[in-house]
């Protein structure tokens, strides 16, 4: 058997091969042509690729987005959970409730007459004073006057309810007392 | 001295394989692959023309040769709905000998073996009668040794044509070529005899 015939049809012809390769070449291929006009064109893989990064670039910028919204509206809320203030904000508003409007407030009994605040409520004020864009100066002045005006008020509210006892009857004494106190 | 038993093994491409396609007919299935997903029908025309006739000796090396023609259209006609999925466009060759070997073994999934190859053998034609008998004998023959059998004696490509277009090393369709042409010859001495 002549291997390089086998091989590559180079070298003498090998008869055997010869004889076989007549007699099977009655089985070729025979060219038909391809129909292709029902087909639909296949899909290009490059051309979803612009769509692709697009989408892509889209995507890392929602995440960035969220999680630097998580990480702001969790910050804000913690300081504001646990009470704290930045120094700066707590030297800029003086504390309304501090311990001499305490006293002058407090009745004959030696109790407070009103429960001081709690912290929140101090951080809402403290937010709306920075909402109005006031300077120092008339925020204090601001302070001020409303510090006067419910020390007027709670005055008044103590001299109508002396009024009130008087109309009523009580003793004199008991009214000087609270007169004293108010 | 001992034979090795050719398996269906000897039939995939090895990494040895790639370098051996590395041929100026794989640079072509580049362009034609490429202009192909670009929209150029044309092109696949192209490769039809050139790997019609290794898909028809796949074919038929496993399926009764009535069946075979329309199989190959069917094969080519799916490779066009598929071709982007095919990674490596140099690899085309391989990948469509794949699917026509899938589909060999689909048909006889779906058949059930009930076609009965010997209808083949019904031709008035001596010569295409002869042509029968010998192809049935090839068929007999293990896996790897009837596909190379039949590229070369059949579809009248060489040794490197057949490594190129399937993807198996040229080492490897020597070695089948040499085996299957002696179980070959034994077989027709045999059938001679009768």
């Amino acid at each position: 058997m002549n291997e390089g015939y086998l091989w590559d049809k180079s070298g003498e012809p090998d008869p055997e091969i010869q004889e076989l390769e007549q007699i099977l070449g009655a089985l070729r291929y025979q060219p038909k042509p391809l129909d292709l006009t029902d087909e639909v064109q296949p899909r290009s893989r490059h051309r979803y690729l612009p769509l692709i990064s697009i989408a892509a670039t889209l995507l890392i910028a929602l995440i960035a987005g969220a999680l630097w919204l998580r990480v702001r509206t969790r910050t804000v809320p913690q300081l504001n959970h646990a009470g704290i203030e930045s120094p700066k904000r707590q030297q800029e508003i003086p504390n309304i409730d501090d311990k001499k409007t305490n006293d002058f407030l407090t009745t004959a009994t030696g109790k407070p007459s009103r429960e001081p605040r709690p912290k929140v409520k101090e951080i809402k004020h403290s937010r709306t004073l920075e909402a109005s864009n006031m300077t120092a100066s008339e925020r204090q002045q601001a302070l001020e006057a409303k510090e006067q005006l419910m020390i007027a008020l709670r005055l008044t509210s103590e001299k109508l309810n002396l009024a009130h006892r008087k109309a009523q009857g009580s003793s004199p004494n008991q009214i000087r007392n609270q007169h004293k106190v108010g | 001295m001992f034979e090795l038993e050719a398996t269906a093994d000897m039939l995939l491409p090895t990494p040895q394989a790639k370098a051996s396609t590395d041929t100026p007919e794989t640079r072509i299935e580049v362009v034609l692959v490429k202009a192909v997903l670009d929209g150029d029908r044309d092109s696949f025309g192209r490769l039809y023309e050139l790997y019609a006739p290794m898909v028809h000796g796949i074919l038929l090396a496993r399926i009764p040769r009535s069946e075979v023609d329309d199989l190959v259209q069917d094969i080519f006609l799916h490779a066009f709905r598929k071709l982007h999925t095919l990674r490596d466009w140099a690899a085309f060759g391989p990948w469509i000998a794949m699917i026509a070997r899938n589909r060999a073994m689909d048909f006889y999934r779906r058949t059930k073996e009930t076609v009965e190859v010997t209808e083949d053998l019904r031709s008035t034609d001596m010569q295409t009668s002869r042509a029968n008998e010998i192809l049935e004998l090839i068929r007999a023959l293990p896996e790897a040794y009837r596909e190379t059998l039949i590229l070369r004696l059949v579809e009248g490509m060489t040794g490197p044509e057949i490594a190129a277009r399937t993807g198996l090393t040229p080492a490897s369709v020597r070695v089948n070529l040499h085996r299957g042409m002696k179980q070959l010859r034994k077989k027709l001495g045999y059938a001679e005899g009768l």
